[in-house]
């Protein structure tokens, strides 16, 4: 997998203070998109087993606490990131109890393949949907238009929502 | 008859008169008067004179300075020379104070204008106010303050802050007003005499009264320390009338109904308050500088104010819901009482961090760090300033208090002049530190044997804490570490760029950041002696420097040239903050600036600057939490512009010829609100312009957390 950027602290996706990965490779190709660069699956640089450390590290830190991680992109959920996002899921889930996870995918929950949903089931919160331009909405959380699903996944996150 | 040639290229006859009086003021000075000689000089003057075909200022005075020295009049001749030079001073004063008051008049001069982002020069009343300004500076450089201090004054080695108002004025800086004494007590104003208020309604009323005589009377900020429990008896009146009402009507739940009143009445009186503080205008030409210090009262009617207070601001101004950005709004933040989920008035914090993801404003102040690094608790006077602990009679007092005003130090100018040379930097900062003492005696010095008649409301009707009569002199209540006076310094970013080049930042750097420190810590040693030395309050205070930014700077660019890291910005980082384009995270940014509020424990101020936060609380609760185990008083800067063409709310675009959406493009300075911190209190640069060097900065400014 390839990464376009990755914000070891960030206050802007998701709620709390986070960690930020904006995977590489998106299919949508949304009129309007804010970063088309994204798009194609050799952008960025690689993903590293380093870099995975680092995530693992950051959300440690006891000096600036994080919430948790986020996901974005491109899409986390692109067929060919699957397997990266899993193991990257998965470390954080072992490694870092009680940090939370949230995604950010332009296919909807209710129609993901198995293999998205295998990853999903590590998501707490997931907000779904493709960037609508025309349904483009500047003041919505965590959304650009309105469209977008936040959906509070796990059981914690719903009792917080 | 001959004819001169004057400066101003008119012709005027030759009189030798003028020379004859010159040379014998120089003869006298020098205790060598003799009229004989004196005629002989002048004849031979003449002679000379008379010899040449064209005459000028210049030419008569080489004669004159020949002449002497042929006679051997070597003392005599210097005393002319100097004579002769202080007579150019004053002429070129006149005539700046006749360009100045031209550009006045012109409207013209734009720094002139613009000066302080809280002025409407285009208004009388400002217009007013700066022609005096300008008078009162020009009379204080030329007949009070001494030669050496306006040199110093002018070559921009110091800055004499406020010059404009003392010490032309014996008036000080900033205070704490005595809000409880007056209330409680009553106080007269003009004619009326004005009882202790009977409800919360008429307290608001009265302190916005109070606010606005105090704030005609000093040119800085007015600050009411702990106003939530200052005014919560008043609630209680409030709250028993409508429960008496309620009696009286026989309402079923009478309690219910003198809560739901008390509530909507508490809510209007501040948002009274805040209209009044936000419309007024002094008699100095400007919107007092306001601050409201709360959020450390326990009480239910303590609690209501709080949330009086934040759901106003909140709420906004006017039919366009505007940001107030008046008065400054400083919330207190406590362990037991607000700072931690359990404590009970944890959702008055959670409400003002609403306030600030919205209204940037409260800025927040760590109860701990405070005490710890000031010695007690009590809000800043102004935008940052921080007085000392005092005790009267045993307990500690903070109420009436006051600041007497700051001379500031040009640190980067003397990095510049040691050229690199750190023993001479610290070797030449003492001189510099002699200077600085005595303009702050000569604020002290006019403060002397003045009447408390001269500002009854402060003096005389408890603004000030006291009621003096009206031929009491003041100068008592200023010693003793009552009231502060203060040291200001600008630009350590600047100055350690100056010492050691700029390929390292002084963030990166440990050992720059050492020497950082040790130049903070030498001022402060500085002013703890001179508290020793004479009694009064010295104290070291971080200079905001809303112009003096840009001053300093220019002066020095004009003399050392456009140095990289130093001078080529056009404008100097306000004292011991991070360089605004340095891009760190806020959290590395309060660790950075941590040292310094305990050394320059007279005025201080951390901010970080951060992307939108309404959605975020939670984030910004983070900031504020890290905060406060570590600074004093801490501020959030968010983008909270918005435009009233297309609905955009986030930041404005920031260019040197002003601001446009981002979304719409809308330019139009009518259709938006525009917020920015300026030295401390918020503004709105869309409607009163910034000085040049403020707008570069704000332009540079770099977010701490921006992630695109
Ligand atoms: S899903 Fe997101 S990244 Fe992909 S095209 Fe749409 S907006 Fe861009
Ligand atoms: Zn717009």
């Amino acid at each position: 997998m390839n990464y376009h950027a990755y914000h070891s602290l960030d206050v802007v996706n998701g709620e709390g203070t986070r960690c930020t990965l904006f995977v590489s490779g998106c299919e949508h190709k949304c009129k309007g998109c804010y970063n088309a660069s994204t798009w194609s699956l050799m952008n960025g640089h690689p993903f590293t087993r380093a870099l995975e450390d680092q995530i693992i590290r950051d959300l440690s830190d006891t000096r600036i606490k994080r919430q948790g991680l986020s996901l974005s992109g491109g899409d986390p959920l692109h067929p060919a990131n699957l397997t990266a996002v899993l193991q990257l899921v998965q470390r954080v889930r072992a490694e870092c109890p009680g940090k939370d996870i949230w995604c950010w995918t332009g296919y909807k929950l209710a129609s993901l393949t198995e293999q998205q949903q295998h990853v999903v089931q590590y998501i707490d919160v997931l907000i779904d949907g493709k960037f609508i331009e025309a349904q483009k909405q500047p003041n919505l959380a965590w959304r650009g238009s309105s469209n977008q699903q936040i959906h509070y996944l796990s059981q914690t996150e719903r009792a917080l929502a | 008859m001959q004819s001169v040639i004057k400066r101003d290229g008119q012709k005027v006859e030759f009189n030798l008169h003028r020379i004859e009086t010159a040379v014998s003021r120089a003869m006298d000075s020098v205790a060598n008067a003799d009229a004989a000689l004196l005629t002989h000089l002048c004849t031979e003057i003449e002679i000379k004179l008379s010899k040449k075909p064209a005459l000028d200022i210049q030419e008569i005075q080489r004669t004159v300075e020949e002449t002497l020295i042929e006679h051997q009049l070597t003392d005599v001749a210097r005393a002319y020379i100097s004579y002769r030079k202080s007579r150019d001073i004053e002429r070129e004063r006149r005539s700046s104070l006749n360009e100045e008051i031209k550009s006045l008049l012109m409207q013209s001069n734009d720094d002139l204008l613009n000066e302080n982002a809280n002025k409407d020069a285009n208004v009388i009343p400002t217009q007013r106010d700066l022609l005096a300004g300008i008078v009162a500076r020009h009379y204080a450089k030329a007949h009070i303050l001494s030669e050496q201090i306006v040199t110093a004054h002018e070559s921009g080695a110091i800055h004499y802050h406020d010059l404009d108002y003392a010490p032309f004025f014996p008036m000080f800086n900033c205070m704490l007003v005595d809000l409880k004494g007056m209330l409680c007590n009553g106080f007269k104003m003009g004619n009326a005499e004005i009882a202790s208020p009977k409800s919360i309604m008429t307290a608001t009323n009265v302190t916005a009264q109070i606010i606005a005589q105090v704030a005609s009377h000093i040119y800085g900020g007015t600050t009411i320390d702990r106003i939530d429990e200052v005014l919560e008896p008043y609630v209680t009146l409030s709250y028993e009338k409508h429960l008496a009402m309620a009696g009286q009507w026989n309402i079923p739940d009478q309690e219910g109904y003198a809560h739901a009143q008390i509530e909507r009445e508490c809510y209007d009186a501040f948002q009274a308050l805040e209209y009044e503080v936000n419309t007024l205008h002094t008699s100095n030409g400007q919107t007092p500088f306001v601050t409201f210090g709360f959020g450390l009262g326990k009480s239910w009617q303590a609690k209501l104010i709080q949330q009086s207070i934040l759901n106003v601001r909140i709420d906004g101004l006017g039919k366009n819901k505007k940001t107030a950005v008046f008065p400054k709004l400083v919330f207190a933040i406590k362990k037991g009482i607000n700072q931690q989920p359990e404590d009970p008035n944890y959702d008055i914090k959670q409400l003002a961090l609403e306030c600030a993801s919205q209204r940037m404003y409260p800025d927040i102040l760590n109860y701990d760090q405070v005490v710890e690094k000031t010695g007690s608790f009590k809000t800043p006077m102004g935008c940052r300033s921080f007085l000392g602990k005092y005790e009267h009679e045993g307990t500690e007092l903070h109420a009436g208090r006051n600041n007497l005003g700051v001379v500031s130090l040009n640190l980067p100018r003397i990095a510049l002049q040691a050229n690199g040379n750190v023993e001479l930097f610290f070797e030449q900062l003492q001189q510099q530190l002699l200077i600085c003492k005595e303009a702050l005696m000569s604020r002290i010095e006019r403060l002397q044997k003045v009447k408390a008649k001269i500002a009854p409301i402060l003096y005389m009707e408890g603004a000030c804490g006291v009621r003096l009569k009206a031929e009491d002199n003041i100068s008592e209540l200023f010693k003793n570490g009552r009231a502060s006076i203060s040291l200001g310094y600008i630009g350590i970013h600047e100055t350690i760029n100056a010492l050691f080049g700029d390929d390292a930042h002084l963030f990166d750097d440990p050992q720059r950041q050492q020497v950082a420190v040790e130049i903070v810590k030498t001022l402060k040693a500085a002013v703890d002696l001179w508290t020793q030395q004479t009694g009064y309050g010295f104290s070291l205070y971080s200079t905001p420097s809303e112009n003096l930014c840009t001053r300093f700077c220019k002066i020095d660019q004009k003399e050392f040239g456009s140095i990289k890291g130093v001078t080529d910005k056009g404008y100097y980082t306000n004292s011991f903050h991070l360089d605004v384009e340095k891009k760190v995270n806020p959290y590395d940014k309060i660790d950075f600036e941590q040292p310094y509020p305990a050394i320059a424990s007279g005025g201080f101020i951390c901010y970080g600057e951060y992307p939108n936060m309404r959605h975020n609380l939670k984030a910004l609760e983070d900031i504020w939490d890290y905060s406060y185990n570590r600074v004093p008083y801490y501020g959030t800067n968010t983008p909270i512009d918005e435009c009233y063409s297309c609905g955009y709310q986030g930041e404005f675009d920031c260019t040197s010829k002003g601001f446009s959406c981002p979304s719409c493009g809308n330019k139009e300075n009518d259709k938006m609100s525009v917020t920015r911190r300026v030295c401390g209190y918020l503004g709105s640069p869309n409607a009163r312009p910034f000085n040049a060097g403020k707008q570069e900065e704000v332009i540079r400014r770099v977010k701490h957390l921006e992630n695109s």
